[in-house]
């Protein structure tokens, strides 16, 4: 199941969905109902969920593809191989967290970036009913409150002029990490850690 | 507090009228954003930063009805904090008031406030987010297919998914 985070809804990604033309469900999500739920930073993002529900892996960087592989560093093959991994063994997957594995690893959301949530959904709405200038200092206190947040930075800039309305680009952005990496590290288990 | 992981509605508000601002007699008309849903409730009773509510604005647009056992909806109500009641309440001629910004920080859910617009959002509380340490459900939600026919991730249920997200920016 893919979902577009796009404020813009179905003008947006619509596009997108209609050359894809893929078998799965392409669902549109034009409030970040699934950034906020899943506290999500960055796309593309997966979680893998089990047959009951369950989260098995939690938000990981999922390129299908090396395309981008220049720039963060990531290798496509090893996620995919993992995936089907998992679809083959189910919860005998090496790459297939235990609950207990996943509640060891809890925290909390940060408050700040619950109420960037708030702050981000409610410029959300003021942009959709024709208010982008009041929309802006909401999108940009979201930004403040949750500085890791790329989807709060890139869906903002994308609906006006970033430069103007921001003062920043993507591009200078990304400079600014100076080699820090753009996404989350991705871990996945070697096959051998685990056999036992 | 209602159904526990409640599914997370996903569909375009209801959206309040457009540019011009409603006035009530006594000043603006005020939008409350709760549930994915957007109301217009009347002007501000109350020279206060939170929002107050008619106790009719109140179950209209959250549902949540005062009882002498607390604020419920459905079969579930949360009683107020003893010795606090006055952060909740205020008995006016008219009626009486209720406060959602402090119920809201009752329930740890988040709140935006656009005073320039009067646009209020509420956010999810933290059991409709999985943020517990006993959460690994993942959280369930609704949302339309390109066509406009609403899915949910509970639909997959008995099936494995692999749940993705993008943007076209």
């Amino acid at each position: 199941m893919s979902v577009a985070e796009d404020t813009g809804g179905v003008k947006d990604a619509g596009p997108w969905i209609e050359a894809a033309k893929s078998a799965y469900t392409v669902l549109v999500d034009e409030t970040h109902l699934v950034t906020r739920l899943y506290g999500m930073v960055n796309v593309p993002t997966a979680v893998w969920i089990n047959e009951q529900g369950r989260i098995v892996r939690p938000n990981e960087v999922a390129f299908v593809d090396d395309r981008f592989k220049p720039f963060h560093g990531l290798e496509a093959e090893s996620y995919l191989a993992a995936i089907r991994d998992w679809v083959e063994k189910g919860e005998r997957s090496a790459f297939a967290k235990s609950e207990a594995e996943l509640r060891e690893r809890f925290l909390p959301r940060d408050p700040n970036h619950v109420l960037a949530d708030a702050e981000f959904a409610l410029a959300e709405y003021l942009f959709r009913t024709g208010h982008l200038p009041e929309a802006i200092p909401h999108f940009k206190e979201a930004q403040r409150l949750n500085p890791d947040s790329w989807n709060y930075k890139r869906q903002a800039w994308a609906l006006s002029d970033a430069q103007r309305d921001y003062g920043t680009t993507f591009g200078e952005e990304v400079k600014k990490l100076n080699g820090r990496p753009y996404y989350a590290p991705r871990t996945l288990p070697s096959e051998e850690e685990k056999r036992d | 507090m209602g159904r526990a992981g409640g599914k997370v509605l996903g569909m375009a508000l209801v959206l309040a009228a457009g540019s011009a601002r409603g006035a009530g007699a006594d000043g603006p008309l005020r939008t409350v954003l709760w549930g994915e849903a957007a109301a217009e409730v009347g002007a501000a009773p109350e020279t206060d930063p939170d929002l107050w509510l008619t106790t009719a604005d109140l179950a209209r647009v959250t549902g949540f009805v005062l009882k002498p056992q607390g604020v419920c909806r459905d079969d579930v109500c949360v009683p107020l904090p003893k010795k606090r009641e006055r952060e909740f309440l205020r008995r006016r001629s008219k009626g009486t008031l209720f406060n959602l910004s402090a119920f809201a920080r009752l329930l740890k859910q988040p709140v935006a406030h656009d005073e320039p617009l009067s646009v209020w959002y509420f956010g999810e509380r933290p059991e409709q987010r999985g943020d517990r340490p006993t959460s690994v459900q993942a959280p369930d939600f609704a949302l339309p297919d390109r066509e406009g026919r609403t899915h949910s991730l509970s639909d997959f249920r008995g099936k494995k998914v692999l749940l993705v997200t993008w943007a076209s920016w």
